[in-house]
Parts: C-alpha cells; structure tokens; sequence
C-alpha cells in the first residue's frame, strides 16, 4: 500500500534542532515586519553561537537582537534599523563600530545578486551598480573586474549559500505549499538559494485551500512548516497585525542604554523576561498578554 | 497646477520643501513613495493629485494610482500593509534585480555625509571602515536605485558642516564622482545623477561644467552667509539668488487637507 504523504509539520523545538552553531542562515522578511520570531527566540534560547545571518535585505532589529545576544558572528544585510523607532540598531552600531562584527557590507541589489549565483549554483554574479563607490574597498568579496564582452569595468558579487532559511509567512498547508499575505518581500530569494528552508506561519491551513488558489502559493515545497499564531511579533505580519510600537520602543530604550552609557542591565532583563524565562512560544505570548496582542489589528 | 495659482502666505519650510519636490515630478512616470521621510513623500503625493494623474506610485511595496483617494491615510514605513489596500499590482522585492526600472524613474537619497560633488554616504563616519566613530545604517537599496533611475534628489533634514562635506569618509551612492559633466560617464554609470540638494535652509543644484555644488535659492527668511556658514565646503554662490517659491494656496490645500491630514509638516 502507497504511504499516506507526509506532514512536514515541526513544533518549534524540533525544527530549532534544525539550527547548529557556526551555520549559515537567512532569515526573512523586511525591517519591522514578517520575521520568524518563534525560531529567532529558540535560537536565543538554545545559546547557539557563531552564525553567519542573511539578510534580510532590509534587516532590522530582529537581527540586532541576535547580535544583543552574541549569536552572530558574520552579518549580510544592506540596512540595520527600524524606520521611525530607531535610525541605526544600537548592538549593530556598537559592535561594528569596535569591529566585532564581521559585516559583508552591500546594498539591495548586491544582497540579491549574492542570493542568486547561489540559487545558480554559479561562484557570483555581475552587478553594475557600485562601480565608483566604496563598496568593493570595505568589501574585499566582491571583486571589480572587465567584462570580458563589452570591456566595461563591473562589479562580481560573490555567491552566499545559506544552509537554511527560516521565514515567516501568513500560511502553509502541512506539506509546505506556502501562501504569503501580502509580497513576502525576499523571502523566494532566499528560500531558491538556501538549502533547506523552514516556514514559520500564522495558521496551516488545508491543502484544499491551496488548490483553490495556487497563483497564492509563493514558495511551492519548503521542508518543514511550524505553526506559531502571533509569530511575527513584535514584528507585522500583513493581514494579521502590525508591528508592536510600545515593545519595540522598549527593546530600542534597552539598546540606547548599552549605545550610550555601556549598560547592558537593560537587555540582559529584557533577553530574561521576554526570552529566556518563557521555554515556549506560547509561553511567550502569555507574557506579552492578550490584551496588547489583540490590540495589534490592522484596520 | 489646478485652480488658483495665488501664493500662499502662511507655510512652513516642511511644506515648502514638499512644494518644491512636487514640480519636480513628471506626469507620466513611475515613481517611488519612501514612507520614511515625510517631506519627499507628501511632495510626490501633491504632485498625484494636483498635477500628474499618470504618475504610477510605488508605495510600501506595492504600485497604485491615488487621484480617487480623498485622503492619505498615514503611512510611516515601507512594510506597512495597510496601503496594500491601494494596490494594483505587488512588487516582489527580489525582482528590482531583474529590472530596476520597473520601480522608479526617480529617487530621494539622503545621507550622513553629502559631499560637494553629490557623492553621498550612509555606511559611516569615520578614517577606518572597522573602527569607525559612527556606524551608520547601511545603504538600503539606495546604490543601486541611485545608479538606474532617470534622475535623483538628494535631500538632508538638518542642514550643517557635518552633513555636507568636501569628501565623504565612504561613498555609498555616486552622485557625480570626481566631478564634471562626464563623471558619471567616466565610470560607465548611466543616468542623470543627482539634481538637487534640498535642506532646510536651501536648494543647491550643480554647476553644468565642473558639476560642483552651487546654490539655488535661499527659503524665505534665510541668507546666502546663513547658507556658506553651515556648509562644510565652498559653495558656488550665483550673483542672484531667488527665494525658493512656496507653494500656491490650491497645493497648500491639497497638502493640509488630503495628505498631511496629522500635520507633520507642520510640527
């Protein structure tokens, strides 16, 4: 008899097994939206060390926090902010300034282009903008170069493969047909590029529900799915909720304490009562509480 | 413009700024709305509204067309969904590497430092890329916007000696290089570059031969030694320098009633 097909469905603890000290992994979603908060927290938690972070092409303070954290030890992003709530992420300024962060500085259109040759399984590929700037100085990876057909200076980006994706989406079905609300921004660049990829979402939803919709299908096959309802926060998450100002404005103040005056008081009682005291996602949002959760509505 | 073409009499610099953004937007293009920065993003708007019905907005990812809309509800940044209610269409953020033209025609590109050649810098102030004194946000998308788009503006919120300096510490978008009219050619890099420097004191444009800095116009209440004093290099100073115009009482209508309905050009 023909096996049923597989549920690729993990709780979040299985699929952090996933997730190992020295790996490459891409994490989605752009500044203060879509990020796969659950699994970030479990890296936090699970102490893991060394990683090299993607992304995403506009990152934010999802991978400040990582750094706050000391998990990151190489960091591909373009932009390390949060818009309105903060011009530069405070542990990224810092730990740049006294260069402890290895950075492959580059702008949206190498970040893809880095994607992409991995994606190709090619060593880079050509970018045009650059030329006359300083990124091929402060980034000794990428290379200047004639191309060979026109003779015209170009810039080579070289490949970066992550091992793993992990990205936050609004909905799979169990066997990882997953269907963003909204663009999913880079997510499909990562997720082509990656190895493995994991889809953190907002509900499963059933496989019919796919086939009545397969344009919405964004990512067709990733490896594993993990359910985690409010997810994304602090973060947005379109068609479910916006960004949590009040908590990110909270994890900001904790960052200016450490940028400004060297005190880290303030970030290891947030990691404590917002990461490490909670064991589980739901642990999580019992601390945030439902009324600040509920009050995150779009319209 | 539509209706009446009066000058206003009562503005603030924010709303002058956005006046002066808003001529210089052409019916007809794609055009790119930060969410970021207030000033660029009403400027563009007015435009839609009084000027350029054509204009395809590219707002929080997705494209649109606004004229309909009797007013903007406020958008802060550029992942806010809730404009999605605009859309026509979605851009999938990957796919500007495809073809960045299909995002804009235009751009606004700010700065920690903006040297007098329009060359500007978000990576960091500092002699020593891995000990710098300030680290800056990085360079978002703004390199390779800068390098594809027909034109840009650059655009600064304060305007002093730190900002706007004879040469950037690090250059993440390339206004005009080295200099003159074929600086940008030199290094293979199309498009028109940057056109103008708007602050809020001044407009400066660039020379056409040397393509250095030069003033334009001063803002109401300004002086051109106002200007020099707070400028990190030699300005180019014209023997007349006009008053930037302010907007007529039909955009300034437009402005307050539809599109800075919280005031913050105000504030």
């Amino acid at each position: 008899m023909l096996p049923e097909r597989k549920s690729l469905v993990l709780d979040e603890h299985a699929a952090a097994d996933w997730i190992r000290d020295g790996m490459t992994i891409a994490i989605g979603g752009f500044i203060n939206s879509s990020h796969p908060m659950a699994l970030v927290r479990q890296i936090i938690r699970r102490g893991i060390k060394n990683l090299t972070v993607v992304g995403a092409a506009s990152g934010g303070l999802d991978l400040d926090l990582l750094i706050a954290a000391g998990c990151v030890k190489r960091l591909v992003t373009t932009y390390m902010g949060g818009e309105h709530y903060c011009p530069v992420a405070p542990f990224f300024r810092i730990a740049a300034q006294r260069g402890e962060l290895d950075i492959f500085e580059c702008d949206e259109g190498m970040f893809y282009c880095a994607l992409r040759a991995a994606a190709q399984r090619l060593p880079s590929t050509p970018w045009k903008a650059g030329i006359g700037t300083s990124f091929p100085e402060i980034n000794p990876e990428i290379k200047q170069y004639n191309d060979p057909v026109s003779g015209e200076p170009m810039l080579a980006i070289p490949a970066i493969k992550p091992d793993l994706a992990i990205i936050y989406a609004a909905h799979s079905d169990a066997f990882g047909n997953v269907q963003h609300v909204g663009t999913g921004f880079g997510d499909r660049a990562m997720w082509r590029a990656a190895d493995k990829t994991i889809a953190q979402v907002e509900r499963v939803i059933p496989n019919e529900e796919v086939r009545k919709n397969p344009l919405a299908t964004s990512l067709v096959g990733v490896d594993a799915v993990v359910r985690a309802p409010y997810g994304s926060h602090p973060f947005a998450a379109p068609g479910y909720y916006i960004e949590d100002g009040e908590h990110i404005r909270e994890y900001v103040d904790a960052g200016n304490a450490y940028a400004k005056k060297g005190d880290r008081g303030p970030i290891e009682a947030y990691l404590e009562k917002y990461i490490l005291k909670p064991k589980t996602h739901e642990e999580y949002l019992e601390t945030i509480g439902i009324r600040r959760l509920v009050a995150l509505h779009e319209y | 413009m539509t209706g009446t073409t009066t000058l206003a009499k009562d503005f603030t610099i924010k709303e002058l700024l956005a006046t002066f953004v808003s001529r210089q937007v052409r019916d007809g293009e794609r055009v790119a709305v930060g969410a970021g920065l207030h000033v660029p993003r009403a400027g563009i708007l007015l435009a839609h509204l009084t000027r350029c019905p054509n204009v395809r907005l590219y707002v929080v990812m997705t494209f649109t067309n606004l004229t309909k809309e009797p007013r903007m509800e406020p958008f802060y940044t550029v992942y806010d969904y809730r404009p999605a209610k605009w859309a026509e269409g979605y851009i999938i953020h990957d796919d500007f590497q495809e073809d960045p033209r299909i995002v804009s025609d235009t751009f606004v590109v700010g700065g920690l430092q903006i040297d007098k050649f329009g060359n500007s810098n978000l990576i960091g102030v500092g002699k020593d890329y891995k000990h710098l004194d300030f680290r800056g946000p990085g360079a978002v998308g703004t390199l390779s916007m800068a390098h594809y788009v027909d034109r840009y503006y650059l655009f600064v919120q304060s305007h002093d000696k730190r900002i706007l300096v004879d040469k950037c510490d690090f250059i993440s978008t390339v206004g005009w290089g080295q200099g003159g009219s074929d600086g940008r050619k030199k290094l293979g890099i199309p498009g028109n570059g940057p056109v103008y420097c708007m602050t809020p004191l001044c407009i400066m444009d660039f020379d056409e031969t040397t393509k250095h800095m030069r003033l334009k116009s001063v803002h109401p209440g300004v002086t051109v030694q106002q200007v020099v004093d707070n400028t990190g290099f030699a300005l180019i100073i014209p023997k007349d320098v006009p008053v930037t115009e302010g907007p007529t009482e039909e955009e300034l209508r437009t402005l307050r009633e539809r599109i800075d309905i919280e005031g913050m050009l105000r504030k």
